[in-house]
């Protein structure tokens, strides 16, 4: 079973802003628990975290300073 | 459970939280720490979790909030300061330089003065001569306070554990582009490190060899290490092997760490943001000079901010910043 990790739609407020992920605080393949601080996401300077929905192994799918938007999946747990 | 690789500024936040959590001595000043956690975010949350008494967001008013501290530590608190950027030091620096890093010699031991200064250090994003400098020369001049200068996540928490649990007055210096913090753009990927969940102390006074290599050797400190780590790289692609050092630590400066690290080359670049002149690449030069010279295969070049004001226009402040392609010219011409 997988689970996708998206970016929340309420993780920042305007709707019209992108962000960037801007480091992963895990490995690609690394065992992760739910709940865990994850990645770190940029929306204008601003530093906003993103944790893990599920427990299991990390399989990243976009890299740091990619723009992302709310919704988009940038992982998945295994 | 993997480990968490962490930017300088959570794992330095980690180790501050862990001995908050376990002594009641220890609480934090500086300006925008209650609810904003400091300009590199090692107190973020505290406000909420520790309350107004122990996380005091302070007036713009070094020379009070800083003699304060050092009173507070006097009576047997362990104050950590957030001084945001060292250019600002001038305003209080009659505290560092004549109470804190004296009052222990002057009392003949009887008082201590347990407490750290943090303090964020350097430029390259276009600041101007203000708030870009680096300085760190300036504190390790002065006797009796310790100058330490992590440049990864595993130094930072480890060393700052050894900050606060050591009695003497310690500055903790980061440089902003090593933090991690969102605002200085994408941390740089060596400033990442695995850093272990439990606590750990990393001790003073040891170079850290980041990279070893036998032609040539990079001495560096703060971000300078991270530029000798590029150069190593473009090095390696010539067919140049360089060994990286990381000095971590100003006082105590690790002096046989540096002999026995360039003794294995016998040709050295010392890297430094700091001022060129009456600092630590000259401290560097005069400690091989004054043991033993004949480690030196060539005259040694030091590659660092010149003794001009930082300029504020992007290519003249990248042009005379000790970066990579600089690093790496020096080691080629004694290569040649």
């Amino acid at each position: 079973m997988t689970t996708p990790v998206i970016i929340p739609a309420d993780l920042w407020d305007e709707d019209d802003k992108t962000g960037s992920i801007v480091l992963w605080l895990y490995a690609d393949g690394a065992s992760v628990k739910q709940g865990d601080l994850i990645a770190e996401v940029l929306v204008e300077k601003v530093t906003l975290e993103l944790e893990a929905p599920a427990t299991g192994t990390l399989r990243i799918q976009v890299e740091p300073e990619v723009v992302v938007n709310k919704g988009d999946t940038v992982a998945v747990i295994e | 459970m993997s480990t968490r690789i962490l930017t300088m500024s959570r794992a330095g936040r980690e180790a501050l939280d862990w001995e908050m959590e376990r002594r009641d001595e220890i609480f934090c000043l500086g300006e925008d720490i209650f609810k904003f956690g400091g300009i590199f975010g090692t107190m973020d949350g505290f406000g909420a979790k520790y309350g107004p008494e122990r996380v005091i967001s302070t007036p713009i008013s070094e020379t009070g909030f800083i003699g304060m501290a050092a009173g507070a530590a006097m009576e047997g608190m362990h104050p950590v300061i957030d001084l945001a950027y060292i250019d600002f030091i001038g305003v209080c620096y009659n505290v560092l330089l004549n109470t804190a890093s004296k009052a222990h010699y002057m009392s003949g031991g009887a008082v201590k003065v347990p407490m750290t200064l943090l303090i964020g250090t350097g430029g390259g994003y276009n600041n101007a001569a203000q708030h870009s400098q680096c300085l760190h020369a300036t504190v390790a001049h002065i006797p009796g306070v310790k100058v330490v200068y992590p440049s990864n996540a595993y130094d930072a928490k480890g060393m700052l554990h050894t900050a606060l649990r050591d009695d003497n007055f310690t500055i903790f210096l980061t440089h902003k582009a090593t933090a991690g913090v969102g605002w200085m753009g994408t941390p740089i990927k060596t400033t990442l490190a695995e850093v272990p969940a439990e606590d750990y102390t990393v001790p003073f006074g040891k170079v850290k060899i980041y990279r070893e290599g036998s032609d040539v050797t990079l001495i560096g400190l703060g971000m300078s290490v991270h530029e000798c780590l590029k150069a190593a790289d473009a090095l390696a692609a010539d067919g140049i092997s360089a060994q990286v050092v990381d000095l971590r630590s100003l006082v105590p400066l690790d002096r046989d760490g540096i002999m026995e690290a360039v003794g294995k080359t016998g040709r050295l670049v010392v890297t430094d943001e700091d001022y060129l002149s009456y600092g630590v690449s000259g401290e560097i030069l005069a400690t091989i000079f004054e043991r033993d010279p004949s480690i030196l295969k060539k005259p040694p070049i030091r590659v660092t901010m010149p003794d001009i004001p930082i300029p504020f226009s992007r290519p003249l402040e990248q042009a005379i910043l000790p970066l990579a392609g600089r690093i790496a010219d020096a080691a080629r011409k004694l290569m040649a």
